[in-house]
């Protein structure tokens, strides 16, 4: 897997985006330094060190407004039950009230930067441009869970993540998504029988295959017209 | 590009021009209209169009070679220089409204004094028994997405067009063998991606077959030629061309040709004063990344101009 280098242009977006962050948020980041010797079920995907790399190069420009809360699991394997990580590194953006609202198993790198930051964004507090039209339709949709697989050098699913993330963040704990990165994570896009790529399941259903705008992953999930008012 | 302030939404602020589509054409317009002063905004259903997934793009002047996804990055870098504002979004209906537009998406409403359709076009399906069902599961429209899927397999391509051959060119780079599958004669790629096909080792053109069926079980296994023959294959890549994403246009009663395409003349004006449209989506006979820019950027003068004798009433 290739991690953000020094030169990389989206290290530098990361800088300037990032440094517009006006009021704080925190995140949980799941690793492991020794998943081998844990005698748990948990995978390792990716490698957590250079995830977290990464990781800290967000929290590192966002002029303290962003805390990364880096969980250890081989320390505290109660970790794994209590937030159901099967893989690590998992990210976990967990609302007040302790709702888990969006899941990564995937590095937020390349053009997943943006997606990424705007969740942050919209986490924190930051206008959400879905907000009004999910929450005049919220009384319709039942607890979803989007499934957006992916992968890192496929241009569209970024738009798709993004889109996802927001109405996660919108719908107060009836929307939780997950990001999947299915080059690290193959048994996961096996079982849904994935080979293309972005691929939406919601509520395992059958899949979305390709990209999907926002009004039919809002239609997908309530299962009917889409009531709008401005 | 990032996040963009919620303010700036405010229903009643009318834009000077609004761009709808994410492609190159669209960028382009707006950076034009950004340069001009004008408050421009653009609604988009997939940024970076269908040339972010072109692997190679090696026909954009002053760029010798480079990726889809990379020169829609550098293209996203200007926008951003400029601060113009983007939303991912779909209008589904355009109102006349005093002098200027009002356009509705399911999320938003906005007002515009002028628009530039920049839609685009989307990929022709082949409409044949399995194409979508195995969608996403062995069916493919972009290589660039799905192709590290297929690393030592079989795959074909089916269409003989450049893009097609770039394609299979692409696909060549990973998989065991790359079938070409086209009802011509003689594939109509570039003549120099034309002699790349034909130097790999790895690409077999099959000519003058049609294919019929799609079959697989939980993934795609095989497909089936017209004169009965099956072909054994894991991965199939549709590049047949594409339709102009003209939906909106031809339900706000913008005149269209045969292909579905807006008719404009040479100032990228439609048959409703005060709308544009420019690249695939217009009738232009010759579509490419470069010559829809150059429309986008007549598009936004020509918005720009028509600006001029604009009044809001209040």
């Amino acid at each position: 897997m290739n991690y953000i280098s020094s030169d990389d242009r989206y290290r530098e977006i990361i800088k300037r985006e990032m440094s517009k962050l006006k009021r704080s948020v925190k995140i949980k980041v799941f690793t492991s330094k020794s998943i081998s010797s844990n005698q748990t079920k948990i995978q390792e995907c990716m490698d957590c060190g250079l995830f977290m790399n990464l990781i800290r190069i967000y929290e590192e420009n966002s002029n303290g407004f962003l805390t990364i809360e880096e969980m250890y699991i081989d320390e505290n394997p109660q970790f794994s039950k209590d937030y159901d990580i099967t893989r690590v590194p998992t990210v976990l953006f967990i609302d007040e009230e302790g709702r888990e609202l969006i899941r990564y198993l995937a590095a937020p790198q390349g053009g997943e930067v943006q997606p990424f930051v705007q969740a942050l964004f919209a986490f924190a507090g930051a206008g959400n441009y879905y907000e009004a039209t999910i929450k005049q339709n919220l009384d319709r949709i039942s607890p979803s869970t989007i499934k957006v697989m992916i992968t890192n050098s496929c241009p569209y699913c970024p738009q798709v993540v993004a889109i996802a993330n927001l109405f996660a963040i919108a719908a107060s704990g009836k929307i939780r998504t997950v990001i999947i990165d299915i080059i690290a994570n193959p048994d996961i896009g096996k079982f849904y029988d994935a080979a293309g790529v972005p691929y939406t399941v919601i509520n395992e259903r059958p899949a979305i295959s390709g990209m999907v705008g926002p009004n039919e992953i809002l239609r997908a999930l309530i299962g009917g017209k889409i009531r709008v008012q401005y | 590009m990032y996040n963009i302030e919620l303010e700036e939404l405010e229903p009643d602020k009318v834009w000077d021009l609004i761009v709808l589509g994410g492609g190159p054409t669209a960028i382009g317009c707006a950076i034009y209209a950004a340069r001009f002063a004008l408050d421009v905004l653009i609604i988009g259903k997939t940024f970076g169009g269908l040339i972010a997934t072109t692997h190679i793009v090696e026909n954009y002047p002053a760029i010798t070679s480079i990726s889809g996804q990379g020169l829609m990055d550098m293209f996203r870098d200007h926008m951003d220089s400029l601060n113009i504002p983007y939303i991912s979004d779909e209008i589904r209906n355009i109102e006349k409204e005093n002098h200027h537009f009002i356009l509705h998406s399911y999320f938003q409403k906005f007002k515009a004094a002028s628009i530039v359709i920049a839609t685009g076009s989307e990929r022709k399906k082949l409409g044949i028994p399995g194409e979508g069902e195995f969608a996403g599961r062995g069916v493919s429209y972009c290589a660039t997405c799905d192709g590290p899927f297929y690393k030592d397999k079989l795959v074909c391509v089916i269409g003989g067009s450049d893009s097609a051959a770039k394609e299979a060119l692409f696909l060549a780079q990973n998989c065991k063998k790359v079938f070409i599958i086209y009802r011509g004669d003689e594939i109509r790629a570039e003549p120099i991606n034309k002699k790349r096909v034909h130097d790999n080792e790895r690409i077999e053109i099959i000519y003058k077959t049609n294919v019929i069926e799609i079959k697989g079980d939980h993934t795609v296994k095989s497909i089936m030629f017209e004169n009965a023959k099956e072909l054994e294959i894991d991965g199939v890549f549709i590049e047949i061309g594409s339709i102009p994403a003209s939906d909106i246009a031809k339900h706000i009663g913008l005149n269209t040709n045969q292909n579905g395409e807006i008719i404009i003349n040479r100032k990228s004006e439609t048959n409703i004063p005060g709308i544009f449209a420019a690249g695939d989506v217009a009738d232009s006979p010759f579509k490419q990344a470069i010559t829809g820019v150059a429309e986008g950027v007549i598009a936004a003068y020509s918005a720009f101009d028509y600006l001029k004798t604009y009044t809001i009433e209040y």
